[in-house]
């Protein structure tokens, strides 16, 4: 490497655990030297007598690396949890509590009650937080040296705690230290997810089931068009006239007309963007959004309000009230409140750079228990999706023949549907798990490594669920996992190949791609693309915005802080009058609130200020910074002016959730010189794109 | 002032206050290297040769090696290779789809352009070292001791320290403040002001050339000058935006609405250079002998030399279509307006498409007018107060004006005023810049070396 890519390129993040060797060592010789290594033999120790399991050397390396503040890659069924239990203990002694973050509320309640009797052995309290757990317990959990809970979970009692009106009211803890299960999928891919707490306002019916009903006659190209990538609806001037006749205004594009321009552009999008078993399901009259990443039902998530309420326009349900964001943190904030944080998962290398960059945290793998046997064969092209489906089904078919399990990993509900379709037509028994049939998810993954099993799922049987093989497997050459799509990340590809040969076991892995598929036609791609390049570019696109989005975001964690300081001071101050002391609560989340919505959108049209040549970052900087500024002289006046009109208003109530945001694109069009550039070449007739 | 509170602020954080001491240093550094000769040169006889050619394309290059380029410095090259070659590389990433798809890969894919953009910018700097060494070696008696060695030596000490200001430029940009390019430019503009207050100061109480009242003049002048440069450059004309996609919040405190900005000046420094590089090549024709022995081109050219009418007015005509032509490179109404659907977004009582652009097109071109004629003011302010319009040379009425105008409108003060309104331009505008970046540091820095809660956890173990 010359001396510029030395000096600029900043070295890879992905360090190798012989670091930790040393350690190890000490600890199975039952010499340990420091604080760390003295917790970890501890813990071992304890998991030994108390489980009657004893610790890898695997796991120990793991939880070294995790008390010492790192993001371990560890390979499925390396027995993450045992180690999890040794880093905590670790941490408790150094740092405090500890949160250890699980993917989900099953997970949460079923390592506390495994790993607690360890716990207590090691004189720890350990607990689990879930949605069902009523807020007085929430109070008690929060107080125990360890425990259990979804960040979700401890997100929203952060977002509540930060609403009520009386201080006993609250129930969240402090935030001292974390340890992070599938620490990819909480820290790159929901991190950009805000979870929101929203006050309800009506929907406006009318208007939304008119236009519901309109929508399905315009037709693409004709009366809008959408721009796939920014997910934008974008009405033609015929579109908005007919719109324009069916609401009867004469131009939608004014101040008055505003609310039903959105609630069209939301109606439409809701018709041709947001496929049903794809994007989201029906169930017991309500929309349920199916996460991408995970391929579940996402509880509680939705849509920005009025594109939420379009949809259940156009699928008939009752219409739901839209939300006036009341609070709102994304989990990338939530994490960076930890002030000690650590992670695993089976998938962290490609994200290195990402973990170092934004969260300061480098990746250590941990190499396997067994040596990894799987075998990961190229991918197999196919130029029509159908033709492809048809191969997959002939693969299925012989597998099936020789009684080797296999796993199919789908892109959406629909297609794990279609597939099964298939499937059962040429007679082969098979179980399909997609988030329709979450209920039995436990119990087909205990079946999905018998002999001659077929599991048709989708991203769900991806990240976290661990395949044991079923006796005489082995000698068939183990579970043999199909992809029928490549994900946009190679992350999410590797965590549906690592279901198969976990602890040494044999497996294979396969992916059948077509040039129809949904990351080929979003790209514009053709038959000489290399997949994996693509990925890279597109993993490279995403950080990017993920990296921008952190920049705009850390004011705003900022001023959350200070604005939290703030309110906790008000709401702890014994010596204002309790009238004066309520109103002022109730005015600062209002200006809060206001600042979140007035944050969002001018994010979103920053890139406006890219057109004069200003920094756009720099320019919202400044401009967040002197309306934040401004906020106590407002609550103060509001105040006063409220104590002098005295008029009781009711509390608004306020639901959780969480919903997507917009990406921030602060430089579409790239920097001034290049687009005078583009000029240029417009000018002299050449084409750029 | 706001200037002053920034930089006191700046210095008060230790991280802010070592990147502005590091980036002084390096300047520092720059100017250093700008007092060593190249070797094997006459000094002295480049020197003269360069006062003879003032005004031609020579001059104009030497504005932005800061004076390096008369004496043949080690830097007398500057940072024009490397501009040269990002714009190459700019360019090339538009035609190339290899480097397109590479300019789309992120971070990575980002650095390897920069990389190429640096040994483009060495190979030039060879190219163009060896224009410098083979020409100077052709045209006489500046070379010491001509030979292929002294233009081996002149290649090898002019490269390397291209590749120095760039490296410095770099690490500017990277761990000090503000842009590392425009600050080497604004440095070599900037350090003549102690010489220029000098010659005021030996104007004022050596000579005594100008009397109090006409230093306060000037002064006033001055500061009345870049008042108004840094008025117009914040000037723009701000179309609101909305966005077709959701519910605006309350707005209870109002404040923070969506607009695009259209400034005043969008050009900046630009069609400048470019009328006035234009106007520099009848002086350089005339320094070609089959020229200046034409009678008629060189009374045409002669015509069109400094402070003449003719001069003034294609002056101005020349900034004014810059202006509009970059303008309509940078900004094109119709891809805005794309754009602004693209996004969702729209200008409020306003149909996007033809509409949007149209009501666009008619902002900017009455914006372009005011920023052309406020160029022109700017950069032919100094000249005419140095030498006046000569406007006594025009026909017919040539006398009639020389025997009723004032002396100074048609002389000029005579007085030598070190900036050039291109010099003032880019002096002003890189310092608003990097007061800028300044201040955005400063927000930054409140939050980003901020760890939550981290101090009172830190406080309750220890004491627990």
């Amino acid at each position: 490497m010359s001396i510029w890519g030395k000096l600029f390129s900043g070295g890879t993040s992905v360090l190798s655990s012989k670091t930790y060797e040393p350690a190890l060592i000490r600890i199975r010789a039952g010499q340990p030297k420091n604080a760390v290594e003295t917790a970890v033999a501890q813990a071992a120790k304890s998991i030994e007598q108390v489980l009657n399991l004893r610790p890898y050397d695997v796991q120990i390396l793991g939880a070294l690396a995790m008390a010492d503040q790192k993001i371990v890659e560890m390979q499925t069924g390396e027995g993450k949890t045992l180690t999890a239990v040794m880093a905590a203990f670790s941490m408790v002694q150094a740092f405090g509590r500890v949160h250890i973050l699980t993917a989900n509320d099953y997970l949460a309640t079923r390592d506390a009650a495994w790993m607690g009797p360890v716990y207590r052995q090691l004189g720890l309290t350990v607990a689990a937080l879930t949605q069902k757990v009523p807020p007085e317990e929430r109070r008690l959990a929060y107080s125990a040296d360890v425990l259990y809970a979804t960040a979700n979970e401890v997100g929203f009692d952060y977002l509540r705690d930060g609403l009520v009106m009386q201080p006993e009211e609250r129930v969240g803890g402090t935030f001292q230290s974390c340890l992070i299960d599938e620490a990819d999928s909480i820290l790159i891919d929901e991190s950009r997810i805000p979870l929101v707490i929203a006050g309800g306002a009506a929907p406006l019916a009318g208007m939304v089931h008119k236009l519901a009903l309109l929508a399905p006659h315009l037709q693409m190209g004709r009366h809008f068009t959408f721009d796939e990538y920014r997910r934008n609806v974008l009405l033609t001037a015929e579109g908005a006239q007919a719109i324009e006749q069916a609401i009867g205004c004469r131009n939608l594009y004014t101040h008055e007309h505003q609310r039903t321009l959105e609630a069209a552009v939301n109606s439409i999008h809701a018709q041709v963007l947001l496929h049903r078993d794809v994007d989201y399901l029906v169930r017991n009259s309500a929309i349920e959004l199916v996460d991408e990443f995970k391929g579940r039902v996402a509880l509680n998530r939705r849509w920005p309000a009025a594109l939420q309420t379009a949809i259940e326009a156009k699928e008939g349900v009752p219409l739901q009230k839209q939300g006036r964001i009341l609070g709102q943190i994304t989990l990338q904030s939530l994490i960076s409140m930890y002030p000690v944080k650590c992670g695993m998962t089976g998938t962290a290398a490609t994200q290195a750079e990402e973990f170092s960059k934004v969260y300061k945290l480098d990746v250590i793998t941990i190499p396997t228990n067994q040596p990894m046997i799987r075998q990961d064969h190229r991918d197999v092209r196919f130029r029509l999706k159908r033709e492809k489906e048809n191969a997959i089904t002939e693969e299925i078919v012989k597998c099936h023949a020789l009684g080797r399990p296999v796993l199919v990993g789908t892109a959406s509900v629909a297609e794990s549907e279609r597939l099964s379709m298939l499937v059962a037509s040429r007679g082969v028994p098979h179980a399909v798990l997609n988030a329709r049939q979450d209920e039995a998810e436990a119990q087909i993954i205990a079946s999905a490594g018998k002999l001659g099993a077929v599991t048709i799922s989708t991203n769900m049987a991806g990240r976290g669920t661990d395949i044991e093989l079923w006796p005489g497997v082995a000698e068939l050459g183990g579970l043999y996992v199909i992809g029928t799509n490549r994900h946009e990340a190679r992350r999410i590809d590797n965590q549906l190949r690592g279901r198969a040969g976990r602890q040494g076991d044999p497996g294979e892995s396969r992916f059948f791609i077509s040039y129809e598929d949904e990351l080929m036609q979003r790209y514009g791609l053709g038959a000489d693309h290399d997949v994996d390049h693509i990925q890279r570019i597109i993993e490279g696109q995403n950080l990017n915005a993920r990296t921008i989005l952190w920049k705009y975001e850390g004011l705003t964690e900022y001023q959350r802080q200070q604005f939290r300081e703030w309110r906790d001071s008000v709401l702890e101050g014994v010596s204002e009058e309790p009238q004066r002391r309520r109103l002022t609560l109730e005015k600062i989340d209002e200006a809060w609130s206001d600042y979140l919505a007035q944050v969002t959108g001018l994010r979103e049209g920053i890139q406006w200020v890219s057109w004069a040549g200003k920094d756009p970052l720099n320019e919202y900087l400044h401009r967040v910074t002197d309306f934040f500024a401004d906020m106590p002289e407002w609550v103060e006046s509001e105040v006063d002016r409220r104590l002098a009109e005295p008029e009781v208003q009711e509390e608004p109530l306020f639901d959780r959730g969480s919903t997507w945001v917009y990406l921030v694109e602060d430089q579409p069009w790239g920097t001034l010189g290049s687009r005078a550039f583009r000029g240029l070449m417009r000018l002299i007739g050449l084409k750029a794109s | 002032m706001k200037f002053f509170d920034a930089v006191a602020n700046a210095f008060r954080i230790p991280d802010l206050r070592k990147r502005i001491l590091f980036t002084l240093g390096l300047l520092a550094i720059y100017r250093l290297g700008g007092h060593l000769p190249t070797p094997g040169i006459d000094a002295n006889k480049l020197e003269e040769f360069f006062r003879q050619n003032q005004g031609t394309v020579l001059g104009m290059f030497d504005l932005f090696s800061g004076g390096m380029f008369r004496r043949l410095t080690i830097f007398a090259l500057g940072i024009m290779p490397y501009i040269t070659s990002s714009i190459i590389l700019q360019l090339m990433t538009l035609v190339i789809p290899t480097l397109e798809k590479l300019s789309k890969e992120g971070e990575l894919g980002r650095r390897k352009i920069t990389q190429w953009t640096r040994y483009l910018t060495v190979m030039l700097a060879l190219v163009q070292s060896a224009t410098i060494a083979i020409s100077l070696q052709a045209s006489g008696n500046f070379v010491m001791n001509p030979g292929p060695w002294f233009i081996f030596l002149t290649m090898i000490t002019l490269t390397t320290g291209t590749a120095f200001i760039m490296w410095l430029g770099e690490q500017i940009s990277e761990r000090g403040i503000g842009n590392g390019m425009s600050l080497i430019i604004f440095t070599g503009i900037v350090v003549g002001l102690p010489s220029a207050i000098h010659n005021i100061y030996t104007n004022v109480a050596v000579t005594h050339e100008w009397n109090a009242l006409q230093l306060i003049v000037i002064l006033a002048i001055m500061v009345l000058v870049v008042g108004f440069i840094v008025l117009v450059e914040r000037g723009e004309r701000r179309i609101p935006v909305q966005y077709a996609r959701r519910v605006v919040g309350r707005k209870m405190m109002g404040g923070m609405s969506t607009h695009l900005p259209l400034k005043v000046n969008a050009g900046g420094v630009i069609p400048v250079i470019f009328a006035s590089s234009l106007l520099t090549f009848p002086q350089t024709a005339m320094q070609l002998s089959w020229v200046r022995d034409n009678a008629y081109l060189s009374g045409m050219l002669k015509a069109i030399n400094h402070s003449e009418p003719m001069y003034v007015i294609l002056f101005i005509l020349l900034i004014v279509f810059f202006c509009f032509f970059y303008v309509s490179l940078i900004f094109n109404p119709n891809e805005a307006a794309d754009n602004m659907r693209k996004f969702g977004g729209f200008v409020p009582g306003i149909r996007p498409g033809k509409n949007t652009a149209d009501y666009m097109n008619n902002i900017l071109t009455k914006i372009t007018v005011v920023g052309g004629l406020y160029l022109s003011i700017l950069c032919l302010l100094p000249e005419i107060m140095i030498s006046g319009i000569k406007l006594q040379h025009l026909p017919l009425m040539g006398n009639w004006i020389d025997a009723h105008f004032p002396r100074f409108l048609l002389d000029g003060l005579n007085v030598s005023f070190y900036f050039g309104g291109t010099s003032l331009l880019i002096v002003v505008g890189v310092a608003m810049d990097t007061i800028n970046q300044i201040e955005a540091q400063l927000i930054m820095r409140h939050y980003e070396g901020f760890t939550p809660r981290a101090g009172r956890i830190r406080g309750r173990r220890s004491s627990g």
